[in-house]
């Protein structure tokens, strides 16, 4: 069966540092793949290299087995992506963006207009009619964008930190579309920081430190009989002595 | 003091980082320019006595109308990032004035205020003990002015009335100063007017020269100007915020047509995009229109082809606006952004320069050829090069959504903005000269010409960034997501070609011009007027079946030499 990511030796250099340093990542199709790490460990670098964000120093990325840099009509098409922290048409209300964005697309106009109006309703962006995405708060720009990476109905979701600043009503919202996502056949990989989540949600899990895979397989593999925080910190946490305290803040 | 020293440092330190890469050149090239400009200004004060004073109100004006024209002024040190420290307003205004003194464009002030004391010197003991404190006040009430015009013109872009009066009226005073020759005929001038004495910017002369009250005048302008900037300063907190009336539906069908009404949206709800607009459309109107107080009208025509100059300058970083907005492009690679983005800039500008082409042209009554030749090929022209500069020049933008209180800083490298905006007015000149020639020696000929150009540079232009964002996409988005060019400059790839293709490239690009300037395009021209025999032009030494021919020949070969040279520097791509 064709992966519906496979990374494989991805590397980036920036500078002098090696930030992704020839990770292999193999996402089998129908999979909820959660990448877990530490700030700084190659989340985001890695994830952008796998959707052709970022050109890579060496290695390959494939989405269902189309090429990310050779190929990158037909992969693009087959994925939808929450980059962290970029800028959106800002000056559009979010039906706008769903709108321009369907059509770049190249969905017909009426699909368009009917799963943004779902969209809209489900993420409950539907109040702010006539905001501008740039008046957004930070939850409502997560949730816009993970409107457009739904949009035309990918086979693989690439989403990096989907629940930062989100509330928690509209993160069960999100928690729900996604697990019918994955229930209809559809794979996504996540990237979080957040252990309870990614074990609330994932099936696979895989641990990046320092630009290399510390583990991977499924949840149970990684994890075995402790939790997925224990085995974490045991994979990448302090090797040498405990958390120092700040002393001068308790009087 | 404590803190405005702290500041200054923070600002040091911050300046020190910033300055690697393409804005360290591009600062060092300012750097060289501003001192070329200042030992220009130090030597007027070897001169007549009237000259200087002009000189500083020159400088006076650059610091108001430079941030207001691209960049909005320094901003290493946001005011934003000290909100929370809870410092009186005007204890932060005077904390960011000493920090403003850190910096490229006051140390060069500071060098062009060295005349003060120059002319101190040639004065007296005393004259030259005045000067030193007389440059200190006098960068200060630069810098204070401009802050102030600033913060003015920021208030002014919350709302749209003030984004559009504040274009009005800062693309009048530009034009009024580019067209300042009007007003010495006017007042029958022949020299300095008198007034550059009384502006604030000769209050530092008037003292050194032994008027003694002027540099109490400086201090306490000095001290009125800080007041009023931490009053503003107060003022800043928060965003622009645009209007949210009702919205017109999305209409579009098609990917094209969605790109166009994206970017039409964007025209007509930023209101840094309107005041650009305005200021665009304001400076041709008046710079034209200015010679009517003389009675003289034959500029009034060109109103519209100088709006379309000004309005792509205004818009040189269209791309780098935008910010990493660029990702969703990246991501769509079957939509093409690059189209869109051209048919909307036409549909902002054509229009209105259209409208005033003509309107004005009727009034004046001609030269209808020459005119409406230039329009087509300026309007190609600039929306060719908009797109075109914007990729290959991009000047790394602040993300819309993470900009502070200034809505004109767009981005951090306002010297590279500046040059980018300069690249793009020359550029679009160019591309007006073919159509402008052949209008002027054979007629109506030249608007033939001007379609053809216009469109040629509209597709090709497009084509070619279109190229470019397919081949270098991933890198412009990292460019803008860092803030910074990646290093790997054209110096560093040239360093690692072998000597053999170094002595080539030094050939190709050093001696490509001979054969395709004076032997190829020039020779020709001098041929085509008849003007044989001519010093070293060879191809008017030959017989006539060959002279065009030998022309055509040097000038392929001049072609061929810069391409070979591009050839062989540009890198083989590792994909």
């Amino acid at each position: 069966m064709t992966p519906a990511l496979e990374i494989s030796r991805l590397t980036k250099r920036f500078g002098g540092k090696l930030a992704v340093d020839a990770i292999d990542l193999s996402v089998p199709p129908g999979s909820f793949f959660g990448l877990v790490g530490q700030n700084g460990a190659g989340k985001t670098t890695t994830l952008s290299m796998a959707v052709g964000l970022l050109r890579p120093d060496d290695g390959s990325a494939r989405i269902f087995g189309e090429d990310v840099w050779s190929a990158p009509e037909r992969a693009k098409a087959m994925v939808g992506v929450l980059p962290d922290g970029l800028a959106m048409p800002e000056r559009l209300t979010g039906r706008e963006v769903l709108t321009y964005l369907g059509l770049l697309r190249g969905l017909d106009k009426e699909v368009v207009a009917r799963r943004a109006e779902d969209l809209l309703a489900v993420l409950e962006l539907d109040g702010a009619e006539k905001t501008l995405v740039i008046e957004y708060s930070t939850g409502m720009r997560k949730k816009i964008g993970l409107a457009t990476a739904l949009l035309h109905a990918p086979r693989l979701l690439v989403l990096d930190e989907p629940f930062e600043a989100v509330d928690p009503v509209s993160a069960a919202t999100i928690k729900t579309i996604l697990r019918g996502f994955v229930a209809g056949g559809g794979s996504i990989v996540l990237s979080s920081h957040v252990m309870a989540l990614v074990e609330q949600l994932c099936d696979h899990v895989a641990v990046i430190d320092r630009g290399t895979v510390a583990a991977a397989g499924t949840l149970d593999e990684v994890r075995g009989a402790r939790s997925l925080e224990e085995t974490f910190v045991e994979l990448v946490g302090e090797r040498d002595s405990g958390v120092k305290e700040l002393s001068w803040l308790s009087r | 003091m404590a803190v405005a020293l702290t500041m200054a440092r923070m600002k040091v330190a911050m300046l020190r980082h910033a300055f690697h890469g393409t804005r360290a050149q591009t600062a060092g090239t300012g750097a060289a320019l501003g001192a070329l400009l200042a030992a220009g200004t130090v030597y007027l004060a070897f001169t007549d006595p009237d000259l200087p004073a002009a000189g500083y109100a020159v400088w006076l004006l650059g610091w108001i109308l430079g941030p207001i024209f691209m960049g909005g002024g320094d901003e290493t040190l946001r005011p934003e990032y000290f909100s929370l420290l809870g410092l009186p307003p005007r204890r932060l205004a005077a904390g960011l004035l000493v920090s403003a003194f850190v910096g490229v464009a006051p140390l060069v002030s500071l060098t062009a205020l060295l005349g003060l004391l120059v002319a101190g010197v040639r004065l007296g003991v005393a004259n030259a003990l005045v000067a030193v404190p007389a440059m200190v006040l006098q960068l200060a009430v630069f810098v204070l002015l401009s802050k102030v015009s600033v913060a003015v013109v920021g208030l002014a872009l919350r709302t749209r009335p003030g984004a559009i009066a504040s274009g009005v009226l800062n693309g009048a005073i530009l034009a009024a100063l580019g067209q300042i020759w009007v007003f010495f005929v006017v007042f029958g001038q022949t020299g300095v007017p008198a007034a550059v004495w009384y502006l604030p910017s000769g209050w530092g002369l008037l003292a050194v020269r032994g008027e003694w009250w002027a540099l109490g005048a400086l201090a306490l302008l000095a001290l009125l100007l800080l007041g009023a900037w931490a009053a503003l300063l107060s003022r800043r907190a928060g965003a622009a915020r645009p209007s949210t009336r009702g919205r017109r539906p999305m209409r579009a069908a098609t990917a094209n047509g969605a790109i166009v009404a994206k970017e039409l949206r964007t025209w007509s709800r930023d209101l840094v995009r309107n005041h650009q607009l305005t200021f665009a459309l304001s400076y041709g109107v008046c710079f034209a229109a200015s010679p009517l107080i003389l009675g003289w009208a034959g500029m009034l025509p060109y109103a519209g082809p100088i709006f379309i100059v000004m309005a792509a300058a205004m818009t040189a970083n269209l791309y780098g606006t935008d910010g990493t907005a660029l990702w969703l492009t990246l991501l769509t690679p079957s939509a093409s952004d690059v189209r869109g983005r051209q048919l909307a800039w036409l549909s902002a500008h054509a229009p209105v320069a259209i409208v005033l082409t003509v309107a004005f042209t009727a009034v004046t009554g001609g030269p209808w050829p020459l005119i409406l030749a230039l329009l087509p090929a300026l309007l190609g022209g600039a929306a060719g090069l908009v797109p075109l500069v914007s990729v290959y020049g991009l000047v790394p933008g602040t993300d819309p959504h993470r900009r502070a209180g200034n809505p004109l800083r767009t981005s951090e490298d306002d010297g590279g903005l500046t040059g980018l905006a300069y690249l793009m007015l020359a550029l679009v000149l160019l591309t007006g000269a073919p159509a402008a020639l052949a209008a002027l020696r054979y007629g109506w000929a030249g608007l033939a010409v001007g379609v053809v150009t216009g469109v040629l540079c509209y597709w090709g232009f497009g084509l070619l960034t279109e190229r470019r964002l397919r081949s270098h996409g991933p890198e412009l988005l990292d460019v803008m997501r860092t803030g910074h060019k990646p290093r790997t400059t054209v110096k560093s790839r040239f360093e690692q070609l072998s000597k053999t293709q170094k002595t080539i490239a030094w050939w190709c690009f050093g001696f490509g011009a001979i054969p395709l300037v004076p032997q190829g395009i020039v020779a020709a021209v001098f041929v085509a007027d008849g003007m044989l025999r001519h010093s070293w032009f060879l191809a008017t030494y030959m017989p006539p079946g060959l002279r065009y021919p030998v022309a055509a020949a040097f000038a392929a070969l001049g072609l061929a030499m810069y391409g070979t040279g591009v050839w062989v520097v540009t890198p083989r791509s590792s994909r």
